[in-house]
């Protein structure tokens, strides 16, 4: 096979990355989302849901359009309905306006993929090639999301996230396009219809469960540092990006080891490893997040990859089984957000009553002079009304400091000791929701040492 | 190094960082970052040694608020709460299902607590203690979450409760 020309191989990989990045980009755009279009936790997380739904179940019969009308125009009509959709995303004023609008992305989304995995052999040259490319631009968009999403969302809005998308998007359909000409021209697509095998299950079973355990563990992560620890989305998208970062080393490391049966346990045991890092995490200090992320970027680089490429391996047609990955993928991440958001809203409602007990209780035992200690409870308590239902920051009500610097140095102390137990609540809200996708992480084991074809 | 040496070298490092991480952080106290637990209202909690009238009536307003949380099966922390603003003692008598009627009683109970901790503990003089009682036993709620929350207004207006006692309250304190 002759290798296309250089910008249609990039534009198909960025076709895929884009889409796939698409799944965890909004991350963390979700808190400012929740608060502009006044929501709640559970109903925000929908604007992920929706989209990842979508995928799932729209990847295998948007493969199977994409086979029946040729994969350049249903690549180049994908990328245009993402393009229009993102657009529509951006000028949402309600929840459920962006729901419905990341639903027709995710339509979108699914046909430009799946399409792009039927185009790619021709044009880098080899199959193995183009499913190691489709599974490296899918994961490392994915990884990449979060800390670009969360970029977007401080410097400029979280419209931008999607705006941002549409230009990127056509200037992938461009040179896809011409393929679309082609097959038009030649209409050759209805002669290479034939069966479909049977989907890898093993694989696409481990892949659901992994990418449960890695949407949880963004999402978790995002939520815990801008809600919980009330950091910034830039300063958020800082620490995430060690997720990514440490990603690109793990697909480094991936490739000196041929077995993917090896990889894929590997990049199991190291996102639960790190997920079981972030369930008991010391103190809240963002350091402290790095070794844990840089576990599960890892181990997602390698799991990912190795089990796209066990999925995909000898079996064609190539859109219809990566249709199934997206499919399997999609499925993992709306369960994961699914099966752990009651839980860590449950848990991080009791935590924030507890932590706000245990920040009480300072108050009331602190040396602080009684009639400061009394107006101070009282702000408080007002902070706690204006911010219901969040965890509250509690400087302001410190605000202003008392002139006496013995006074002074005791209502400082005082803010410290009420944030630290504030910071107790928030970070161990999101414990047992870690510990349980850790243990999806492991769970993963189980259809990786049971998977007959593993090795390529 | 062979491909299936690789393998198992990737397979092995993979569980010694798995372990290794999540246990450095349990031994650094990753399972007990956790809110402080706040105590039971219903067990007594010493006065210590308050010195003037202001201490006294902070020892006095927390013992006021165990012994009305003790009554109404929640902690001093969350009734201190709901007793700091309306809105907060609304949300709290909706919340746990507690009338008006409920609420004072409680903090009437409390309040009578309060004065048997503070005469245990020698702050409070026991003849000054008898009409106390006799006046909380009736106080309006308003009032009495008033008392709570500033202590020092009873101890120190006395006065004005205590009829034949007035004037006595700061020789009769400790």
């Amino acid at each position: 096979m002759s290798e296309a020309p250089r910008p249609r191989v990039a534009a198909l990989a960025l076709a895929v990355g884009l889409v796939l990045a698409d799944s965890s980009i909004v991350v963390l755009a979700l808190p400012q989302i929740y608060r502009e279009l006044d929501t709640s936790v559970a109903g925000v997380t929908w604007v992920l849901v929706s989209f990842n739904l979508v995928m799932a179940l729209a990847a295998v019969p948007a493969a199977l359009v994409a086979r029946r009308v040729g994969p350049g125009r249903a690549a180049a009509v994908g990328l245009a309905i993402f393009a229009g959709a993102g657009l529509a995303c951006a000028a949402s004023e309600t929840l459920s306006t962006l729901i419905a609008a990341r639903c027709v992305q995710a339509i979108g989304g699914a046909a430009a993929v799946t399409a792009v995995l039927e185009l790619l052999p021709a044009a880098v040259g080899s199959e193995r090639r183009a499913t190691a490319l489709w599974a490296s631009a899918g994961a490392t968009g994915a990884a990449l999301g979060p800390a670009v999403g969360g970029l977007l969302t401080q410097l400029v809005s979280w419209q931008s996230i999607f705006l941002i998308q549409v230009p990127l998007a056509l200037a992938a359909a461009v040179p896809i396009l011409a393929v679309a000409r082609h097959e038009a021209a030649t209409g050759v697509l209805s002669t290479e219809l034939r069966r479909t095998g049977r989907p890898h299950l093993s694989a696409n079973l481990a892949l659901a469960m992994v990418s449960a355990a890695i949407a949880a563990a963004l999402f978790l992560l995002v939520l815990l540092l801008i809600e919980g620890w009330r950091l910034s989305p830039i300063g958020a998208a800082i620490v995430v990006s060690a997720m990514p970062l440490s990603a690109l080393a793990g697909g480094r490391l991936g490739r000196l080891v041929p077995s993917a049966r090896a990889r894929a346990a590997a990049g199991a045991i190291l996102v639960s490893g790190g997920l079981g890092g972030l369930a008991l995490l010391p103190r809240a200090e963002v350091a402290l997040t790095v070794p844990p992320q840089a576990m599960v970027g890892i181990g997602l680089a390698l799991v990912l990859s190795a089990l796209t490429e066990t999925a995909l391996a000898g079996r064609a047609p190539q859109a219809i089984h990566g249709g199934w990955t997206i499919s399997a993928r999609h499925a993992g991440v709306v369960i994961g957000l699914l099966a752990l958001t009651p839980i860590f809203t449950h848990d991080i409602a009791q935590q924030r009553h507890d932590a706000i007990d245990a920040g009480t209780a300072v108050i009331l035992d602190s040396p602080v002079a009684p009639l400061a200690k009394l107006g101070l409870a009282q702000r408080i308590a007002s902070r706690l009304e204006e911010e219901r239902g969040k965890v509250p920051t509690i400087g302001p009500a410190f605000e202003p400091l008392p002139s006496d610097p013995g006074e002074r140095a005791e209502v400082v102390q005082l803010r410290e000791e009420l944030q630290d137990q504030l910071n107790r609540g928030a970070t161990h809200a999101f414990s047992p929701s870690f510990g349980l996708a850790a243990l999806l992480g492991l769970l993963a084991l189980i259809p990786i040492g049971l998977a007959r074809r593993v090795e390529l | 190094m062979n491909a299936q040496l690789r393998a198992q070298a990737l397979i092995a490092a993979a569980i010694v960082a798995a372990v290794a991480l999540p246990g450095i952080y349990l031994a650094a106290g990753g399972s007990s970052y956790a809110p402080a637990k706040t105590q039971d209202p219903c067990r007594h909690r010493p006065w210590g040694n308050p010195e003037g009238l202001e201490q006294i009536a902070e020892r006095f307003s927390l013992s006021a608020l165990d012994g009305a949380a003790c009554q109404l099966g929640v902690s001093r922390e969350t009734l201190a709460q709901a007793l700091a603003t309306q809105e907060g003692r609304e949300r709290f008598t909706k919340r746990y299902g507690i009338t008006d009627a409920e609420l004072a009683r409680a903090v009437r109970a409390g309040l009578l607590r309060a004065v048997d901790d503070a005469e245990a503990a020698g702050a409070l003089n026991p003849l000054l203690a008898a009409p106390l009682r006799e006046t909380l036993k009736s106080i309006p709620l308003d009032r009495a979450i008033e008392l709570i929350d500033n202590a020092e207004t009873l101890l120190d207006d006395a006065q004005s409760f205590l009829g034949p006692a007035q004037g006595l309250l700061e020789q009769l304190l400790p």
